[in-house]
Order: C-alpha cells, then structure tokens, then sequence
C-alpha cells in the first residue's frame, strides 16, 4: 500500500513538472502588431505594391509617421542640419516641396549639401497602387534584379545618404534613434525588437508613404454620387476623356483608372533633342526611351506646381497651353501624341478654362488635411 | 452456434454490397492546348518601332504596341460538340510589350479530335461593362463613358509616314463607336437626354448629368471562326498559334489609307466600321505539332 503511494506521488510530480514545462511565462506576449488595413473604395485597384516582407501594421505606419517627419533623421541634432522626408514633402502640396515652399524657391529641392535635385520632386499619393516603378524614370520597380532599387524602402536609403538631400550615415541615424528616449519602444511594438536598424527605419516610413491614400476628390464624390460638378467641370470631363478633344485619358486615366495616371512613362513631345542623363533611357539603356518620364498623377495638381520633370512650368495654364499647342513632333514622341502633328490637341481659351476646371475637381481637400498624415504634434521624446 | 454463422453471413453481404455501391470512376481524359498570340506583318513577327512596312494604300508605317482583348474562346471537336473556356471569366488580356500574356494556357480540356476554333476580338455587350477591370493593365483600356463605356477592344500604336513627309504618330483604337447628332447645339446639349443615355455600361454607379450629343452607340466587337484540326491528347500539351496579321486590318476596298483617317478613331465609326470588316481576315490559326 505504501509502495503505490509512493507511486502516485511520483506519477504527480511527473506530470507537474511536464505541464510547468508546456506553459508559457504569462509575462512573454507574442509579437503581434495589429494589420493596417487600407480602404479600397470601388473602383480604385485592389492589388496593392506591399512587399511581403514589410506588411503594413498600425504600429508600423505610427512609427513611420514619426521618422517622416523627425529632422534628426538625417543623423544629426544640431538645429541647422536637422532634415526629413517632411522637410521638403509637404501634405499641403500633396507632398511636394510646390511652388510656395518657403526654403526651396519655386519649388527646386536641394539637399543639406546644398546641391540640387536633378528633376523637381513627384507627388506622395496613391504609390501603394505604383507597381511599374518610382522615380521620374522609374528606377526603383520591384522587378529590378539589383535589389538595391526595388521599392519605397530603397528611396527611404537613398534620401537619406544621398548627397542632395539628408546627406547622412545610416549607421550614424540607426545610432542615434536607438538614442532618443521613446524610439525603441515604438521599434519594439511595429517590428517586435527594440534595437533600431536602419532597415526598420526603411519599412516603417515606408509603410507611411504607403498609407498616403487620396480617395476623396470632388471627382470621386461626384462619380459616388454625393455631389454634382458644375457645367463647366463637366464638360471638362469630356475634353479630357475625348481623343477629339483634350485627349488626355491614355495617360492620366479616367473614372475607370482613378488612379489619375497609368505611372508609364512617355514622351510627350517637350523637346527634340535629349540631353538629361536620368531619363527613363538611363534605367532601359533603349533608344526609344530617350526623353521619356513617369506620367504623374493629376491628383492635388494644383498644388503640385513646377511642372513636368524639370519644373519648366510654373501654373497649370502654362501645361495646357503646352499640350494645346506648344507639343513638338519628333521621331521618339510617343504614339499617343497623335496631335502633335499640328502643335496640341487646339483647345478654345474657354475649353482650357473647362479643362482646368475639371482637373481641380480632382484636389482632395481631405487628404490635404488629413490630421494621420500630418507632422505630429510631438515626438516620443517629448511627451 | 447459428448466432455466430449468422452474423459472418451478415456481414460478408454487407460488405459484398458496399463494395457494389461505389460509384464507378469513369476516368476523364483532359490535356491543354497551348496558344500562341503572335503578332506579325507580312508573315514575320513585326519589329517594334522600325520603318519597314508599307500598307495597301501606299502608307509607309511601323509599329510601337498592340494591346487587346481576346475572348469567348470555343473549341469544336469532330463530333460537334462546342467546349467553351471559362478560364479567367473568358476574358484574356494580350500585350505585345508584356511577354507574359502573349501564351494562354487551356487546360483540363477533353481529349479528343477538334476541327475548329472561335474566339470573339474585343468583348461582347454582356462582357464589356464599364469598371469590370479594376487592377492594371485591364483598367488602363477603359473606354470613356462618353464614348459608350466599357473597354478598349484593342489599342494599337504606331507611326506612319504622312503627305507632309513627317512620321505621324497613329492610335488604331478598336471599341464602341457613336453616331452623333449634328454638332451644333454647342455646351448646352450636354445637359439635353439623347437615345444614348443608357448607363448600362456603368451599372453601380450614378450617371454624370452629362449627356452626351451622341444618338447611338456601336458595337463593334466581332467572331473569329476558321476551321483548323487538331487533337487534344490526354496527359499532353498541344500548341495552337493564333497570328495577328497586322497588315491585314489595313486592307479591304478602299485600303484603309492612315493619311485619310489621321492619328485617332475612336470617334469614326466610319473608321470602326471598317476595321469590324476587314477584321475577319485578321486572324490566322495553325497548329505547330500537327
């Protein structure tokens, strides 16, 4: 009888012992951010440029906000060399430095070192639908066999490092954010460690750039039915969904493409000769790419002034006056430039005023606001 | 003693009758048919961007891209019988400048001798509604409402050398044509309602209250039918080309002369009416291992 208590207790202890070894510390939590669900509303496109190895997260898109608008991310602290993404991406302008920016005069962006950018800057909206590549000539597309220049995360590194803009070190920046009291938590709760990396810093502000969603023009409302566009907006409409009239729907898309752009890239006849070293020709090496760039998008347009890659229109009435008569035929125009053979798509003064008209029902007062988008009020070291 | 007998009896019947209830497996034999959109001039896959055609009506030409909707695919095998693809809703997207899409893979069709093909160019009224496509490439062929909805049946792109000798940049854009009341209401007739205000075409959402001065649109989307034989092997890969013979849509009495019809159509139907026409002798099927 004593032999099978002894037993028992042997057997209970047993058992004690296995079960203490299955459960988990009730003070270790599993890593898990909660997902960052964008909003798709119909028809905008439901495939969406998210690397599987970045999803969006809450605490990630939080942390990015951060980091976008944080000047020490150019790896420094004193007062005349802070710089960020936001420095010159401004929400105001749909996140161009625009023509009202009060540093960079007309809108040219230069970096810390003081050397300019060599194209004026595109706008920050919608890139989550850009599958064909960033970049006036698309050098960074997720294809791209040197994965140095695939994606958002890529342009995070080369913003920072690149002589005409932050001009920093990224080991200098990951060291001195591990430094800034309130950082690593947030590292910590968006990629489950507390030691920064400037790969983290890459993702999290990527993922920011990704949440820069425009879905709230007058346009849209007007084509969900919440509102009607005047006679005007209208019949701007459709010049720009016409090939008879503005014919500009090819490129810069329509109700069935809200995106506002195709994001290929073309050559509209500007010019004849081609001398700019970063067309899209510099990322093919073809011939039929010389003087071809990204067709951006006309969302915000009226805010997103210089004009076309190299800023050589200031207003929005000097770009219609360029397509209406001022397009140059050459051999590499693109095919789509049919009225190039008399000079532009001939529009009236008040067909111009139409279409003009029309484009700003695309500004999104909304996103242009929006406060998830705006510099923070405060960063995490000094709440 | 009988109990035991009795339940071995029992059982071995149950189970005689089990096995007889299983249903029969008729074994289906699939193969796949592998097509190849090739897209030529002159018997030879056309070198893009180059000058180096010339049409029937004298114009010299090259071309840039081709992108189209093919659809509707029908295989008929000896005994009559029609095998459509439902594959991808029916609705297949060929690019020139995207490789990709330039081979349709039909698998799990019946194995067996077919003696024609059928496909329709384009989409047909039922497919072609607006906002069907909302991810790229597909959505970049809208049609603009105005012009009747729906998709591009096909864009393709090219210059010619025009009476002025300057190489013309030309868009051979395929889709729902208009006819159009006389032009000369002016800005106001955009508020008027024509026989062409049915938004059918962009069902789901609310129609502009623009209407537009046209008073009919056009389908032009047409069947492509040719005999051709071929076998559809269990377990195997047969592989039919379906060849664009771009010259051809510049054929027909009158030749379609570009120095007539200038650098855009979509809003000619004169012009679309023409291309539906000479577009029955587009097509050229063959089959590679036959």
């Amino acid at each position: 009888m004593l032999r099978q208590s002894w037993f028992s207790v042997l057997v209970f202890f047993t058992l004690f012992l296995f079960s203490g070894c299955t459960n988990k510390p009730d003070d270790i939590q599993p890593f898990k951010p909660t997902p960052y669900l964008i909003e798709v509303p119909f028809p905008f496109p439901t495939s969406m440029n998210i690397p599987s190895d970045n999803p969006m997260t809450e605490e990630g898109v939080k942390l990015g906000r951060y980091l976008f608008y944080d000047g020490r991310l150019s790896g420094r602290t004193h007062p005349d060399s802070l710089m960020s993404c936001g420095t010159c991406h401004i929400q105001a302008n749909s996140f161009e430095a625009g023509i009202n920016h009060p540093v960079f005069q007309g809108g040219f962006v230069h970096g810390l070192s003081g050397e300019y950018l060599p194209h004026v800057m595109l706008p920050l909206v919608n890139l989550v639908w850009n599958f064909s590549g960033y970049g006036w000539n698309g050098f960074l597309f997720p294809d791209n066999t040197d994965q140095r220049f695939q994606n958002i995360e890529d342009f995070v590194r080369i913003g920072v490092t690149a002589e005409n803009e932050l001009m920093g070190d990224t080991n200098q920046v990951k060291n001195l954010f591990q430094g800034i009291k309130g950082y690593p938590e947030l590292f910590g709760k968006a990629f489950g460690s507390e030691v920064v990396t400037f790969d983290h810093i890459e993702k999290a502000i990527a993922q920011f750039v990704r949440s820069l969603v425009s879905t709230d023009s007058r346009f849209d409302k007007y084509l969900r039915g919440e509102l009607q566009l005047s006679p005007s907006e209208l019949n701007g409409y459709v010049l720009f969904t016409t090939e008879d009239g503005a014919d500009c729907f090819h490129c810069h898309g329509g109700s069935a493409n809200p995106l506002f752009t195709t994001h290929l890239f073309y050559n509209n006849g500007k010019d004849t000769t081609y001398s700019d070293p970063f067309d899209r020709y510099s990322v093919t090496g073809l011939e039929s790419d010389r003087g071809k760039y990204k067709a951006p998008t006309l969302r915000n347009i009226a805010m997103t002034a210089p004009y076309m890659h190299d800023g050589r229109y200031n207003s929005l009435d000097k770009v219609i006056d360029f397509y209406s008569s001022g397009v140059q035929l050459s051999p590499l125009i693109d095919p789509l430039m049919h009225h190039a053979v008399r000079g532009g798509v001939q529009l009236t003064m008040t067909e111009k005023a139409d279409l003009k008209a029309f484009m700003l029902s695309l500004q999104d007062d909304d996103f242009l606001s929006n406060p998830n988008f705006s510099s923070p009020v405060s960063f995490p070291d000094e709440n | 003693m009988k109990t035991p007998k009795l339940l071995l009896i029992i059982c071995i019947v149950l189970m005689l009758a089990s096995c007889s209830k299983e249903p029969v497996k008729v074994e289906v034999k699939t193969g796949t048919v592998a097509l190849k959109l090739l897209h030529t001039i002159d018997g030879n896959v056309f070198q893009k961007d180059v000058l180096l055609y010339q049409n029937r009506a004298g114009n010299q030409y090259q071309v840039s891209n081709i992108q189209w909707f093919l659809s509707d695919i029908e295989l008929v095998n000896s005994d009559g019988i029609v095998v459509k693809i439902v594959k991808g809703d029916g609705v297949f997207y060929i690019d020139t400048d995207l490789h990709e899409t330039c081979s349709v893979l039909l698998e799990d069709l019946p194995a067996g001798n077919y003696n024609a093909v059928k496909f329709t160019f384009g989409l047909n009224e039922e497919k072609n509604t607006s906002y069907r496509f909302v991810n790229p490439p597909e959505s970049f062929m809208f049609w603009p409402d105005y012009l009747g909805g729906g998709y591009h049946y096909m864009k393709l792109n090219g210059k010619w050398m025009n009476t002025m000798g300057q190489l013309a940049p030309y868009n051979f854009h395929l889709g729902i044509g208009q006819n159009y009341y006389q032009k000369s209401s002016g800005l106001a007739h955009y508020f008027e309602f024509g026989s062409a205000d049915s938004y059918a075409h962009c069902e789901g959402f609310n129609p502009p209250y623009t209407l537009p001065d046209v008073s009919s649109f056009v389908q032009n989307y047409f069947e492509v039918s040719q005999d051709l034989d071929f076998s559809i092997v269990s377990g195997s890969e047969s592989s039919i080309n379906v060849e664009m013979q771009i010259e051809k849509w510049f054929e027909g009495n009158p030749p379609y002369n570009h120095d007539d019809w200038g650098g855009s159509i979509m809003q000619q139907q004169q012009a679309q009416d023409i291309a539906r026409i000479n577009g029955q002798k587009v097509f050229r099927f063959s089959n590679e291992n036959q």
